[in-house]
């Protein structure tokens, strides 16, 4: 009787060390080896991402995919260094970072190239190979994302995050769950970089411990950037590429819901101004500001001699912000491509220009990212409006300021949303979100722009797991390329959150 | 002789006090068994026989499925094995009867645990009750608060952290063969150690297991217990993102918080789990052998079991059959539907109208039998004075989506899950409106995760046919009517200011559609809502629609009254077939409202005189019922 704890004990111990070894042995299970009896298919596999024939830098991680329908996938990729096949959890490739990094690094300039066999109803299939080209040319190794449920209106967990590209490694850089109590959310947006670097930084925080964070020279301060010139605290924004300045709109947002279309809401900004902050002086000057007009998304060239925007022209009736009527027209609110001459001495801007003319072709554009050689201009276009990611027909397009004609950006658009574009430090590369895997949840693409000027297939952020966006019931939003990882920690953007905002002026 | 008589009087004293040592043994022994047989059948009634509706729907709100993303994200807090394991087990309430035998058993694994690790004497085994009642207390007093829980884990949660506290802090070091010095080392190395390891797996309740291992260490141990307590929570949440830094040391411990109101009294439960198992080490201390004292203590402690419980067992009617109601309708089980409105004999809420109108715009019945059930209104009762519900909190997106408003069901779905977080139910409403939508791939994308879930499953099998095969839709009875309305509704941009029922009906009372069955809609929402313009309007639509003159029983009393009673002017009724019935009693009615009012009843007393006779007329309602109640 004494030794029944004992036995007891000694079971249990049996239990947990079998059920691990178990747990183990099935990890080991994978079996990546070819099949050798298998039927030729003449046709491409339909993986998901979808990585057929796409181009991808250097430096990317693993581009693991899954086949659907099927109970057993391994692939043969072929390199300038010979042949390796992989496997993984049923469905899924899942390729050894190390083996990839190596094969991607012998095949730079060249291709790889994957064949697929996918077992379905126990009986082995091969797919027609596809190519992964392999640019020489790398990606900023770091992007950071706004992750949110595809909310219209709470902001109960939203976290701006960053992401290693030449890895899977995904850190916060600020969570509101920091701060969050019960439903008293904390709106967090707006993160921007200056120069793709993390030295200088800013982004906004709404609701509970409202103002700006801004990052200078590594030092962190937090700013109400709101006085009584301004409409309302400053929202998107812009870094100067190399002053302590940043271009900011302001505006009073509304947005409403449809009843039938799948677009589903509408975002109306019914006054929008555009401001610059000097950060060293803490002062705001006032840019534009004429009240038919919608001016929003100012963006610094990277030359710094100019200031894009788009704008709205629109005239209330009765002469005051009147929010029913716009609601009433939202879709009249169609924006213009503008741009401002600066002059850093005078701090002064010269007249509007208009570079886009997109309310004469019926559409909206926005968002404008200038490439940094200041030939291309990047933005996203729709039918009316400003918040493109709910417009079905929203798509990604580059305007050459050379020629004034739009080049030819098929390759990035899909029948679903894009928006968002921006170019990589070195204008290589592409970056845009898009709603094009289920219409509802925003993801990154990529995507390779090539010294002739052309656009290539674009592709989706790479995941350990290839089923982790399908799974994933968030969004990805507003992506920005980054050249480093922000090194400020959460814990020190909630220290400083709980201190008084330093209030802006505007002498 | 003497001696002999007083040796059988001493023999039958000592048989007597045998007899008496005997029947309190038996006493001592059987009353703690009873008392908790008792209590297991006190756990089913409560959650079976008076919470089954509860306890469905807090499965359906809640949350689990296979996917190692689900596993990683319970994992990234502390408690997230208990949130993966608990939501999994709440998943058994899908059918009620199953999770309250899986509760009953986790009960009775508990007390036995308890009694046997803590060494408690039968007779005071009652004891270990109260922690256990507390859990059950916690499912049942919750009343609106289920709408608005962020747990999708809670029925289980806190049971099992219950249960693996107790788990982790048997004594295994006594069984170990080493000296009793190594015994008390490896005691008291437990207590960080349990602590360190288990505080993410089990949150609070790693620190409840560290607490009793010291309390059964020695009392020194509890200096090196209360640096632990500090400490880890500390340590290992040190640089977490996910949560308040304040949170540490109490994360796990359920909180009834919503903005700045807190309801304290809902916390009570959770506050008697973590305080009372700090007193079962010394249960065996407690006196053996006094009777009246064990037997007393239990008896005031089952009183008290049997008080609290029925005290704060949420018993509104309403509660009940709102969520019994939303089931049916969600499950099409339009006479159900119609039976909890007709058995509703007391003020119904807003939202138990609109399922009920639901029911009857599905079987066509809307303008003919919309006023045969009960349609005095109040609000959903407020629980602990804190928590004032609305149908944008409770079903608004299933209300939405049976309208066909498919955006603001999706709107309002995902503004929950931001709040509350996502679950069967609305997963299975957001793949509706995609379906409906013609969303194909967002409703796959929520196919795939309700597949990954236990109960799920087969709907999700069911649902896929319609995403593979849309010509199928309206043939299937969840999509027929919301298909048919979506596709009938007028496009319109706006918001519904959480006003659900009311935007409802101010879209559709001015729908102009020739489609008959919506048009129907949009003729009893202008009825209801008692705007004569948009009234009449859908009126002539109706009549050129139909063309025979016959209306539904509803709109000729509408009709009737309007013309004779508000004297709506440059309309002639020759056009409108009147039934018999209603006019004599649309006659009768003012017959008898007239002659009521010279007994001078006040407008309450003619009311309530009055709704035997006519209380499924528009008349009583129009004139009762004073102002249009929307919410």
């Amino acid at each position: 009787m004494k030794n029944r704890p004992k036995l007891f004990l000694t079971a249990l111990i049996m239990v947990v060390l079998a059920a691990v070894s178990l747990l183990l042995l099935q990890k080991m299970r994978h079996d990546n080896s070819l099949p050798t009896h298998y039927t030729q298919v003449d046709a491409l596999p339909r993986i998901f991402p979808d990585y057929v024939d796409v181009t991808v830098p250097p430096n990317i991680a693993p581009l693991n995919f899954m086949v659907d329908s099927v109970e057993d996938v391994v692939c043969l990729i072929a390199s300038p260094v010979g042949e390796q096949t992989f496997g993984g959890d049923a469905n899924k490739v899942e390729i050894r970072e190390k083996e990839w990094h190596a094969m991607l690094a012998s095949a730079k300039g060249h291709s790889l190239l994957v064949t697929v066999f996918a077992k379905r109803d126990g009986k082995w299939l091969a797919y027609k190979p596809f190519s992964i080209y392999v640019s020489e040319d790398e990606i900023d190794p770091y992007i950071s994302y706004r992750v949110l449920p595809p909310t219209f209106v709470g902001y109960d967990k939203l976290a701006i995050r960053q992401r290693n590209l030449t890895n899977f490694e995904e850190t916060d850089i600020y969570n509101n769950r920091q701060i969050s109590r019960g439903l008293e959310g904390q709106c967090i947006n707006c993160h921007s970089y200056q120069n793709y670097g993390t030295s200088n930084m800013m982004f906004h925080t709404r609701m509970q411990n409202p103002g700006t964070m801004i990052v200078y020279d590594g030092k962190l301060t937090f700013v109400d950037l709101k006085d009584q010139s301004m409409i309302s605290a400053a929202a998107y924004n812009s870094w100067h590429p190399t002053l302590p300045i940043i271009a900011f709109s302001t505006d009073h947002t509304m947005q409403s819901f449809h009843t039938r279309d799948v677009s589903k809401v509408e975002v109306m900004e019914s006054a929008s101004d555009l401001i610059i902050y000097d950060v060293k002086q803490n002062r705001v000057q006032t840019v534009l500001n004429d009240s038919s007009e919608l001016e929003l998304f100012p963006s610094w060239s990277p030359d710094g001699k100019w200031l894009y925007y788009c704008s709205a022209h629109y005239e209330y009736q009765e002469k005051y912000e009147d929010t029913d009527e716009l609601l009433r027209n939202y879709k009249m609110l169609q924006y213009n491509l503008y741009r401002l001459a600066f002059d850093a001495e005078s701090m002064t801007f010269g007249e509007p220009e208009l570079i886009y003319d997109a309310r004469s072709k019926n559409r909206s554009a926005v968002q404008p990212r200038v490439s940094q050689d200041g030939r291309y201009v990047l933005f996203a276009e729709g039918p009316w409006g400003l918040f493109h990611i709910w417009h079905t027909s929203a798509e990604v397009q580059m305007l050459d300021l050379q020629t004034g004609e739009l080049v030819d950006v098929s390759q990035l658009n899909s029948s679903l949303p894009e928006s968002y574009p921006s170019f990589s430090s070195k204008d290589r590369w592409i970056l845009f979100e898009s709603r094009r895997d289920d219409g509802n949840y925003t993801r990154t693409y990529f995507a390779y722009f090539d010294r002739q000027g052309k656009v290539h297939k674009a592709f989706m952020v790479p995941e350990k797991d290839p089923e982790y966006f399908r799974l994933l019931l968030r969004s990805w939003s507003r992506p920005e390329f980054m050249k480093e990882p922000v090194r400020i920690t959460p814990s020190q953007f909630y220290e400083k959150m709980l201190t008084e905002p330093i209030k802006v002026s505007n002498h | 002789m003497g001696t002999s008589v007083r040796k059988v009087l001493k023999a039958e004293k000592d048989k007597k006090l045998k007899r008496k040592e005997k029947r309190e043994t038996t006493i001592c022994v059987a009353s703690p068994i009873i008392f908790f047989l008792s209590f297991l059948m006190l756990c089913w009634y409560f959650l079976y026989v008076r919470n089954a509706d509860t306890m469905y729907f807090l499965q359906d709100r809640g949350w689990w499925n296979s996917t190692s993303l689900y596993l990683k994200e319970c994992m990234s807090v502390p408690g997230g094995l208990l949130a993966w394991t608990g939501s999994f087990l709440t998943q058994f309430f899908y059918y009620p009867a199953l999770g309250s035998i899986m509760f009953i058993a986790l009960m009775a694994m508990t007390f036995a645990l308890a009694k046997w690790s803590f060494r408690v004497p039968s007779e005071w085994s009652f004891l270990l009750t109260i922690p256990l009642a507390a859990l059950l207390c916690s499912d049942i007093q919750l009343g609106y608060w289920v709408y608005i829980l962020t747990d999708v884990d809670y029925v289980f949660y806190h049971p099992l952290g219950l249960f693996a506290s107790l788990l982790l802090s048997v004594p295994f070091w006594q069984y170990l063969p080493v000296s009793g010095k190594a015994k008390h080392w490896i005691s008291l190395a437990w207590i960080p150690l349990v602590a360190a390891l288990f505080y993410y797996p089990l949150g609070i309740y790693a620190l409840l297991a560290a607490v009793l291992v010291a309390l059964r260490t020695s009392w020194k141990s509890l200096i090196l217990l209360v640096p632990v307590l500090w400490l880890v929570p500390m340590l290992e949440t040190s640089g977490s993102t996910l949560m308040r830094p304040d949170e540490a040391w109490l994360y796990g411990f359920h909180k009834f918080e919503l903005n700045s109101l807190r309801d304290y009294s809902l916390e009570i439960p959770f506050y008697l789990v973590l305080i009372v198992p700090i007193f079962f080490p010394f249960f065996k201390k407690l006196p053996s052998g006094h009777l009246l004292l064990s037997q007393g203590t239990m008896a005031v402690v089952a009183a008290s079991i049997c008080l609290c419980l029925a005290q704060r067992d949420f018993r509104d009617y309403n509660f009940h059959a709102e969520m019994r109601m939303q089931r049916a309708v969600e499950e099409c089980c339009w006479e159900d539907v119609l039976r909890e409105a007709e058995a509703a004999k007391t003020p119904v809420t807003r939202e138990m109208i609109m399922l009920r109108n639901i029911a009857l715009i599905n079987r066509g019945e809307l303008c003919s039998k919309l006023y045969k059930y009960n349609n005095v209104s109040i609000p959903p009762a407020v629980v602990s004075d804190s928590i004032h519900i609305r149908i944008a909190d409770q079903a608004a997106d299933l209300i939405y989506y049976n309208y066909g408003e498919t955006i603001f069901a999706i709107r309002r779905a995902i503004e929950r899950c931001m709040h509350y977080g996502y679950s069967h139910y609305t997963l299975r409403m957001l793949t509706q409106c995609a379906i409906v939508n013609g969303e194909t791939e967002n409703a796959l994308k929520y196919l795939r995760l309700l597949s990954r879930s236990t109960f799920q499953r087969k709907w999700a099998e069911e649902t896929q046919r319609y995403v593979d095969d849309r010509s199928l839709l309206p043939k299937c009875e969840r999509f027929r009517m919301p298909l048919h309305l979506y596709n009938c509704g007028s496009e319109l941009v706006g918001v519904d200011d959480k006003y659900v029922e009311l935007t409802i009906m101010n879209k559709w009372k001015s729908t102009l559609t020739d489609d008959p069955l919506a048009q129907e809609v949009a003729l009893g929402c202008a009825m209801m809502l008692r705007d004569r313009n948009c009234f009449w309007a859908q009126v002539q639509r109706y009549y050129n629609i139909h063309g025979d003159g016959v209306f539904p029983t509803h709109v000729q009393e509408a009709m009737l009254f309007d013309v004779y009673e508000l004297g709506m002017k440059g309309v002639n009724l020759s056009f409108v077939k009147f039934d018999q019935t209603v006019l004599d009693r649309y006659q009768a009615f003012f017959t008898r409202l007239n002659q009521y009012s010279s007994q001078g009843m006040n407008d309450q007393a003619l009311g309530n005189a009055l709704r035997p006779e006519f209380g499924d007329t528009y008349m009583w309602d129009y004139c009762v019922l004073r102002e249009v109640q929307t919410n």
